[in-house]
């Protein structure tokens, strides 16, 4: 009789604790979930790629591509390498791509196509693709 | 760089191997962000960087096979271990209940450690393994639930593949509560078969 006593506190600790563990969790899902729903952008990791970045900011491949210097062909590299080949540190390679993506998106004028293979771009092309954003 | 980046920067550059590598260890028990690569694999799969079936094929594979490996150490390892000590401590008739008991349950036990329940599947494969739960039915709840998995984390990495991260940081939690609501429910059922009074006994 003692010891099945002794095991039901057992029980009721456990449960204690998983209750307050789930809710934890719990709490952590929703505040998660509440904070992605208002932050459109997540941090720039050094597993993705540049075009997973360009995929995850909504801005073209080659604004990226160009920012850090490099021909606008597809390139399935992390930016860690990219980083590594550039004698570049990580933080420094997102700092730059930031800062790319920041002047590929409104109030800036939208990018447009990407430049030729063969030219080096000076300014933004095309003035007359609006497409109607509204300010 | 974490160990999340490490895996995540290895599957952009080599693919499908380490997909196969990673998930094959982690169903042996090895603790690896492998929702997370489930779900990054599917956002590169509809960025065209892989291919759907055979990102569902060797994903699967992998899974199933990582888990016999377990099953199979467990049954013809652990069960030796298990014999042993039972014969000299004691208890042969807990062990027979305990195989019991999850001959009778193990079916849906397995199917839902696969692809609900994830962080239980190690804990699963070994108990299997040791009750000698039959081996083609584990197969089969195993093929099963494993698929059901891959496909779950890869279409959901498809459908937000822009959002890898924050979808794998809440899937990471939501996976916890989940296991959590479960193991509370379990518990409050005992609790509530202690509170209540036993009923009479059958009289004559």
């Amino acid at each position: 009789m003692k010891k099945l006593e002794w095991r039901q506190w057992l029980v009721v600790l456990a449960f204690v604790l998983v209750v307050s563990v789930t809710g934890l969790f719990t709490v952590r899902t929703v505040r998660r979930a509440i904070y992605w729903h208002y932050h459109q952008d997540e941090p720039i990791r050094p597993w993705m790629s540049l075009g997973y970045i360009a995929h995850s900011y909504s801005v073209p491949p080659w604004v990226l591509h160009q920012a850090l210097g490099l021909p606008p062909t597809p390139d399935r590299r992390p930016i860690r390498e990219i980083a590594r080949e550039q004698h570049r540190s990580v933080n420094e390679v997102i700092a730059i791509l930031q800062d790319a993506i920041v002047h590929a998106r409104p109030p800036y004028p939208p990018p447009g196509p990407p430049p030729p293979p063969d030219n080096i771009p000076t300014k933004n092309p095309s003035p007359g693709q609006t497409q109607g954003r509204s300010p | 760089m974490n160990i999340t980046d490490q895996v995540l920067a290895a599957l952009l550059v080599y693919g499908l191997p380490v997909l196969f590598g990673v998930i094959l260890i982690c169903s042996v028990g090895v603790p690896f962000p492998i929702s997370l690569m489930l779900v990054a694999a599917g956002s590169f799969v509809e960025q065209g960087d892989m291919k759907l079936w055979q990102v569902i094929a060797v994903a699967s594979f992998a899974a199933v096979l990582g888990d016999q490996i377990a099953y199979a150490l467990s049954r013809w390892g652990g069960r030796r271990l298990i014999n042993r000590l039972s014969r000299r401590i004691g208890g042969e008739a807990k062990v027979k209940q305990a195989e019991a008991l999850t001959k009778r349950w193990s079916g849906a036990g397995i199917f839902l450690s696969r692809w609900l329940l994830t962080a239980l599947g190690p804990w699963v494969n070994v108990a299997s393994g040791i009750a000698a739960y039959p081996w083609r039915r584990f197969l089969f709840w195993d093929v099963l639930g494993e698929v059901l998995w891959v496909i779950l984390y890869v279409g959901i990495g498809y459908a937000f593949s822009n959002r890898v991260q924050a979808i794998a940081e809440i899937l990471g939690n939501l996976a916890w509560v989940i296991a959590g609501l479960i193991v509370t429910v379990i518990l409050g059922w005992q609790l509530v078969r202690y509170v209540r009074p036993k009923p009479e006994p059958d009289p004559g």
